[in-house]
């Protein structure tokens, strides 16, 4: 089985080079060809994408292009639609995750972009939406429009399945052309994302292309940045240097670097009604996707004083975490995974022979861990795929001090807190640098229209055109009605 | 091994709940008869596994709501083994386990009754009566018949389904009381929400989500849960245990 990744309109398949990707998950081989397209290749889409942009996406109106989208979306979430089908099957295959997880995880996050949440994601950012189509009067007086890009670049990272359609709807509603570069990791999603908009308005369709090259391909990468007038790029602090050092000086670079995100519980939701509830949906925004998100936790912060200790708190997480594990099995993790996994437990479990305590509960070749901690410790990641450490805290209102140096990797704050420590806490967390709080269980599924680390998704796309009040006024007196 | 030696025939084992069971007592060394009424490919793979696994397997059809099918499935497993010593009526007319299109009772006709009193009750009284003589003969055996937590809690009320599966516990009870003097064991195995099955695919997380609220172990039963306390039943474990029904759904129900 073969399937085909990428989606170049205008470029014929026999035309352009294709290799092969192989993903070998508990014995199911499956082979995914993706297209690698030359410099002049590369150069020939850009331009045919920024004519196509030109002449039929920007013309159209904000709520023709929302209006495709939820018909491309709606087709996702239609269990009986083929590219859903295809999506149910082959993901789990891809990318290792439990096919009940993705299932769920796709309906979750796909109906976050229906038409009545993209309008509010388009309200979000922009008090009058009518800003993209016409020039609308401004508040402080003239007019403007917002004009987005005629090429947005986006370079994408990580094997979440899905997560390239936040920045290409993005660049869709602004009315941007698109030229995606897919991950190894998972190039299916974003690519039949592109073909739907294609088969529901073909003329949309050319204004999008789904590429590949091999992570660290610097001269296609290159290829790429020198057409774009504005890119967006995932993935570590690395990669993002040398992304952002290649863009040329006069194309803007927008970069979204790898991140830090914890949770918080009062001893207000340790009683012996609500710990365990509260338990579970920690366990459950662990497990969601192996923490592999920007807003998967690392670090919960437990209040001491509950009925219910932080101590025994963990406990509840750990027998969460091993019902999950019977629910939604953990991918199998690959050599480098694996050995990360075990230097953070092995660093866990020094930690454990002289802290008073302190301990790692979990069997080593299991497929979890939860450390558990009564000393002032930091924020640290854990070593992600289903490792969590347990802080034990006298009083929440103590943690914001303590996380405030890492404050450029901080992002999503998940919190279980009655509602006067939620606002006090959110004030403080606000001020040293965490951009996003949620409910647990929430963490790794962002309402629609969120600010992704506290940035403007589709305002940060746009440039303004603003006709000053001063021309208006020099206008007037060159028409023909003046007296 | 527990069952090296032993022939256990499993009805409906070509998928779900019937082909964990098959593929368990297959570890322990047994040789599975599987039936199966309509997928052979699936009742093939699930042969194989059992061969993988360090056990035997055959896989035979019979639609196990007709009299006729089961005689003659009894016959083959007699003629090719000579002898049954472990029989797990697993199979039941199709159902799904849909809450949100469930029918409510005023929807329900008596042919909906009657179709799940053949497909549990009838096909368990059916393939009793024709492994009987067999099992008569050595003055052993051990019928395992699948009952429903349903019964017990019926947390989302299917109907037929569950008077059905009412009917097969009683119906065991009675059989446990007539066999027992024999050396002949019967007993029900009781399983909740088993999650994932063909029957249960459609029931929503909502529903899960409220059963693992309630369940003291905090999840839903997969197939593998199941398997441990039907081959207890099945074993020497259990030989002064008949007319019992052991509950497998994580504590729901307690009894």
């Amino acid at each position: 089985m073969v399937l085909k990744a990428g989606y170049l309109p205008g470029i014929d398949d026999d035309a352009v080079e294709w290799q092969t990707l192989t993903y070998d998950r508990d014995g199911h081989a499956i082979e995914v060809s993706v297209p690698l397209l030359s410099n002049e290749q590369m150069q020939d889409l850009s331009e045919r994408i920024k004519e196509a942009s030109r002449q039929h996406l920007k013309s159209m109106t904000v709520s023709d292009i929302t209006a495709t989208i939820d018909a491309a979306i709606a087709r996702l979430l239609d269990r009986n639609d083929t590219y859903r089908q295809q999506a149910e099957e082959y993901l789990p295959l891809i990318t290792g995750y439990d096919a009940e997880m993705i299932r769920l995880g796709l309906t979750g996050y796909l109906k976050t972009f229906r038409q009545s949440e993209l309008r509010r994601f388009i309200a979000e950012d922009f008090g009058n939406p009518k800003i993209l189509d016409e020039f609308q009067p401004l508040p402080k007086g003239g007019y403007g429009k917002a004009y987005g890009p005629d090429l947005l670049a986006h370079i994408w990272a990580g094997n979440v399945p899905g997560i390239p359609l936040w920045s290409l709807i993005s660049g869709l509603l602004v009315k941007a052309g698109n030229i995606g570069k897919v991950p190894s990791a998972e190039p299916l999603m974003a690519s039949w994302f592109a073909r739907i908009i294609a088969e529901t308005d073909p003329m949309l369709g050319q204004c999008l292309a789904v590429v590949w090259w091999k992570g660290g391909d610097v001269d296609r990468e290159q290829a790429l940045l020198n057409q774009a007038d504005l890119v967006v790029a995932y993935g570590n602090n690395d990669t993002l240097h040398q992304i952002r050092d290649r863009t040329p000086i006069t194309t803007r670079c927008l970069t979204y670097s790898h991140k830090v995100s914890f949770g918080m519980v009062s001893k207000a939701a340790l009683d012996t009604g609500k710990a365990w509830d509260v338990a579970h949906q920690v366990a459950y925004d662990i497990v969601r996707y192996d923490q592999q998100g920007c807003y998967s936790p690392h670090v919960f912060f437990v209040e001491q004083g509950g009925a219910v200790t932080p101590q025994e708190f963990a406990q509840y997480i750990a027998n969460e975490l091993d019902c999950f594990e019977e629910k939604f099995p953990r991918r199998t993790l690959t050599i480098e995974e694996a050995s990360g996994v075990a230097a953070w437990r092995q660093s866990e479990e020094m930690k454990s022979f002289s802290e008073e305590n302190a301990s790692v509960m979990g069997d080593a070749g299991g497929a979890w861990s939860v450390a558990y901690s009564e000393a002032e410790e930091d924020l640290a990641p854990s070593g992600l795929n289903r490792t969590a450490k347990v802080i034990a805290v006298k009083q929440l209102d103590d943690v914001p001090a303590r996380i405030a140096p890492y404050r450029a990797f901080l992002q999503t704050v998940g919190i279980a807190a009655a509602p006067e420590e939620l606002h006090r806490l959110a004030e403080m967390l606000g001020a040293v640098g965490v951009t996003r709080i949620s409910a647990l269980e929430h963490m790794t599924a962002p309402e629609a229209g969120w600010h992704h680390d506290g940035r403007f998704n589709l305002l940060d796309l746009v440039t303004m055109t603003e006709v000053e009040r001063s021309a208006e006024t020099a206008a007037e007196a060159f028409s023909d009605y003046v007296d | 091994m527990k069952f090296d030696g032993k022939i256990v025939l499993v009805t409906g084992s070509s998928r779900g709940i019937g082909a964990a069971i098959a593929k368990a007592f297959a570890g322990e060394g047994a040789t599975i008869i599987v039936n199966y009424v309509q997928n052979a490919n699936a009742a093939e793979e699930v042969v194989s596994a059992c061969k993988t696994a360090g056990g035997d397997a055959m896989a035979i059809q019979a639609d196990v709501t007709s009299g006729e099918q089961i005689k003659a499935l009894v016959d083959q497993t007699l003629m090719d083994f000579a002898k049954i010593d472990v029989v797990v009526n697993n199979a039941f007319k199709p159902y799904t386990f849909d809450p949100d299109n469930r029918k409510q009772f005023w929807d329900l006709e008596w042919q909906d009754y009657q179709d799940q009193l053949d497909g549990a009750l009838f096909s368990t009284y059916t393939m009793c009566q024709a492994v009987l003589p067999a099992l008569k003969k050595r003055t052993q055996g051990s019928i395992i018949n699948m009952a429903s937590d349903l019964v017990a809690r019926p947390t989302i009320p299917y109907h037929d389904y569950t008077t059905a599966k009412s009917a097969l516990i009683g119906f065991s009870r009675n059989l446990a009381m007539e066999l027992g003097p024999l050396g002949i064991r019967v007993n029900c195995v009781a399983p909740g929400l088993v999650y994932p099955t063909d029957a249960s695919r459609k029931t929503k997380e909502r529903v899960k989500e409220m059963i693992i609220a309630q369940t003291p172990m905090r999840r839903i039963a997969s197939p593998e849960d199941i398997t441990g306390p039907v081959m207890f039943l099945a074993s020497d474990w259990s030989r002064f245990m008949t007319g019992q029904t052991l509950y497998v759904d994580g504590g729901l129900v307690m009894k």
